[in-house]
């Protein structure tokens, strides 16, 4: 069959005359999205200027639910809480992860199986995980109470000290984000030509070397992807946080996510939750902007 | 050399373009399509000839989840014997969850005809308007509505000369204690402390190590602090009363729990810890069932406070009482004794789960029929959820004549109601978290349930 090509510029000059065409074909979907991701986030907005009374007659009240938040002691706790959970879930796992991520991706024995098993922890509901790990911190039997209690000489009831219910916390965040990490970063390390290695190392370079100037810009794109996803779970983690500790002891591990939580579903002060959501939403953007900034920075 | 996804995309834009054809659906295809529309038009249409009851529904609680369950389907099917054109729809949720989810949908428009509500929260609920009165549903007579009234619970029904709820049982709480214990550190098993001095003195007795490792392995009392509003209802708020304090004024409609009785309940309570060291420290953190519950029955607790009403079940499944549950004349107590919290009168907290009709209800003469079906006296003794009854000419039965039964009813007759503020979930979270802070932080009683109390006041007072 005779082959024929188009050049590009043809294939521009005859799509120019479809557009309106194409624009209709958009429609649906970019009034869909419009309709389910937009409209909400406008409504919450909307809610987050407003104060409703329990017998529902609602006011306009400007930004002082805003000032509320951003005067109280709790609220600006609520916000350090959320970004240690972030930092420490990242920093601790993100390397852990690399370390896995090179062991699966190495060609040794068993490593089919352990990629298998290595998503038990993202499968198991985060709801069941946080009971689990409440019973293994539990003071009486619980192996991770004893073995501290091992190391350190002292009975420590790790959910009623500030301390070690934040540690929990991001210890079971870990725990749950690694292998999610772990895969995503084996998938972009085995796209990375063997060759390259075996040139760096006959170039001389030893392990660490051979991770920053090829591991680490070559996955660079899957890198970002994790850190973002990973920073929105954790900042949006409401409901482990709420199994393990319900925020206490005191507000010692109350997050942003749970105050929301806690003001729209317990107190049902959907205006004061609907701002503490704007805020969080907030702090999630400049998460992006920030991993997008430094990306593009080292691309540069 | 050209990819061969290249190659093919190549061909599809130089092909001569094929008449469109029409897409085949399998025929599976269009049975999904059917179910789908029909399911979506089902939802959509309202449902005249059924009733819809929202229960509570907790799958975890073994055994009494089975006969609530039994319970709720005698009575559904005793209600379609006295109405069997109409239909009951059940609709389940979490205990904690079943009063906002009731706001929220009246606020949305979703309707409800019959539901179980906490009598904690019926001042929120008359503030949000989502449950009608109840009077003229029912049309009692007085000697009807007395059956009822001796239960100081029934105040709380009562908001603005409105009947919001009606009780279906009375949960009350009482101080458990192992007889076992009591013997082998020379205490008499029939003779339970009176006063909290005494319970203190007792507790310190019962505080053991038995092995000899220098930890302790029996605590003489567990009291609950954690991180919910059983802190408040069960282990701050008795003690409040005691001290002739209250946590909320009706009047001035402020919190108050600061006042000087507050702080007494909060150092007697931190000194369990501390002091006399007869409490644990994970008291602090775990659900209520942990700290009282289960550590009563697998003996690291000697004296449990704050025993509900609601665990009688699980004392004579343990074989620790006897003819207990259900209720017989023979009821006796054997490992397991009962008394009084050793606080004043009128310092027991007394709930239970009332029945409401939603604001909404398309039905509100059927729902109140199918309340009263619900308020059968004989079936609700069949219901753990229930509790103990509410009805007053029942307490007069022979098997609520044994002793074990008289302190429940002493308990019920002289507690009291959660105070009727709107804003109850956060008046006892904000003692819950102010207790908390002082327990695990160290921090000075008096100062820290002032800015609680002020934060709290600052956001709610005046309602």
């Amino acid at each position: 069959m005779p082959k024929r090509s188009y050049s590009n510029t043809a294939m521009v000059r005859s799509l120019r005359g479809s557009e309106p065409i194409a624009y209709a074909f958009l429609a649906p979907t970019l009034l869909l999205i419009a309709f389910f991701l937009i409209s909400p986030m406008l409504s919450g907005l909307f809610m987050s200027f407003n104060k409703t009374s329990l017998s529902g007659l609602t006011r306009f009240v400007g930004l002082r639910n805003y000032q509320f938040l951003l005067s109280e002691e709790r609220f600006l706790s609520n916000l350090q809480l959320s970004l240690l959970y972030v930092v420490c879930n990242l920093g601790i796992s993100l390397p852990l992860a690399y370390v896995s991520a090179s062991l699966l991706t190495r060609k040794m024995r068993g490593t089919v199986f352990f990629r298998s098993i290595f998503l038990l922890p993202w499968i198991v509901a985060p709801v069941v995980s946080s009971l689990l790990f409440r019973s293994m911190v539990d003071p009486a039997f619980g192996p991770l109470g004893m073995l501290l209690e091992k190391i350190t000489g002292q009975q420590h009831v790790m959910l009623a000290e500030p301390f070690w219910a934040m540690a929990t916390i991001i210890f079971h965040s870990i725990w749950r984000s690694l292998p999610f990490m772990t895969l995503f970063l084996a998938a972009g390390m085995a796209m990375i030509p063997r060759e390259f290695y075996e040139a760096a190392k006959v170039d001389g370079a030893g392990p660490w070397k051979q991770f920053c100037t090829l591991t680490l810009p070559l996955t660079k794109i899957h890198l970002l992807i994790v850190l973002l996803t990973i920073t929105l779970w954790t900042l949006q983690d409401a409901e482990t946080v709420y199994a393990l500790t319900e925020g206490g002891p005191g507000y010692s591990t109350e997050v942003m996510a749970l105050r929301l939580f806690k003001e729209s579903f317990i107190n049902f002060d959907l205006n004061r939750g609907a701002t503490l959501g704007i805020l969080l939403l907030l702090v999630g953007l400049a998460f992006m902007i920030s991993y997008a900034r430094i990306t593009a920075k080292e691309q540069d | 050399m050209n990819h061969p996804l290249a190659c093919r995309r190549t061909a599809r834009l130089t092909a001569t373009a094929p008449a469109p054809s029409i897409v085949r659906l399998r025929p599976w295809s269009y049975l999904v399509a059917l179910i789908l529309t029909a399911s979506f038009c089902s939802c959509t249409q309202p449902k005249h000839d059924r009733l819809r009851f929202t229960h509570v529904f907790d799958a975890l609680a073994g055994p009494q989840h089975a006969l609530n369950v039994e319970w709720v389907n005698n009575r559904v099917a005793a209600f379609r014997k006295l109405a069997p054109q109409i239909g009951v729809d059940l609709e389940q949720c979490k205990w904690d969850a079943i009063d906002t989810k009731c706001m929220a949908d009246f606020r949305s428009g979703i309707a409800h005809d019959v539901v179980m509500s906490s009598p904690q929260l019926l001042a929120k609920h008359n503030l949000v308007g989502d449950l009608i009165d109840l009077q003229p549903l029912l049309n009692w007579k007085r000697e009807e509505e007395s059956e009822f009234s001796w239960n100081p619970m029934w105040q709380t029904c009562r908001l603005d000369g409105k009947l919001l709820g009606m009780p279906m049982g009375a949960h009350t709480r009482v101080c458990v204690y192992n007889k076992e214990m009591f013997r082998q550190v020379g205490l008499d098993p029939e003779q339970p402390p009176r006063t909290l001095q005494e319970l203190v003195d007792y507790a310190r007795k019962l505080t053991r190590d038995l092995d000899g490792d220098g930890k302790t392995d029996v605590w003489g009392l567990g009291v609950y602090f954690g991180p919910s509003r059983a802190t408040f209802e069960i282990s701050f708020s008795p003690l409040l009363w005691h001290f002739g304090g209250k946590a909320w004024d009706e009047e001035t409609k402020q919190a108050t729990f600061a006042c000087e009785a507050g702080v007494k309940a909060v150092e007697f309570l931190r000194d369990l810890i501390y002091k006399y060291k007869v409490t644990p420290r994970w008291a602090l953190s775990g659900t209520y069932d942990d700290v009282i519950l289960r550590s009563f029955l697998n003996e690291k607790i000697a004296i449990g406070w704050g025993w509900g009403s609601y665990w009688i079940q699980a004392l004579e499944d343990a074989g620790w009482i006897d003819g207990c549950s259900p209720p017989t004349t023979e009821a006796r107590t054997l490992r397991a004794g009962i008394f009084l919290t050793p606080t004043s009168t009128h310092s027991q907290f007394v709930n239970s789960w009332t029945l409401s009709v939603h604001t909404l209800t398309a039905w509100p003469d059927i729902s109140g029929q199918f309340i009263q079906v619900l308020l059968e006296p004989n079936d609700l003794l069949k219901s753990p959820d229930a509790g103990l009854p509410s009805q007053l000419s029942v307490w007069q039965r022979p098997e609520f004549q044994t002793p074990f039964f008289q302190v429940w009813f002493e308990a019920i007759k002289t507690g009291r109601p959660m105070p009727p503020t709107g804003h109850f979930e956060e008046l006892a979270q904000s003692v819950s978290t102010a207790l908390q802070e002082i327990m695990v932080k160290n921090t000075p009683a008096t100062t820290t349930l002032q800015k609680f109390q002020q934060d709290y006041n600052n956001r709610y007072a005046g309602e």
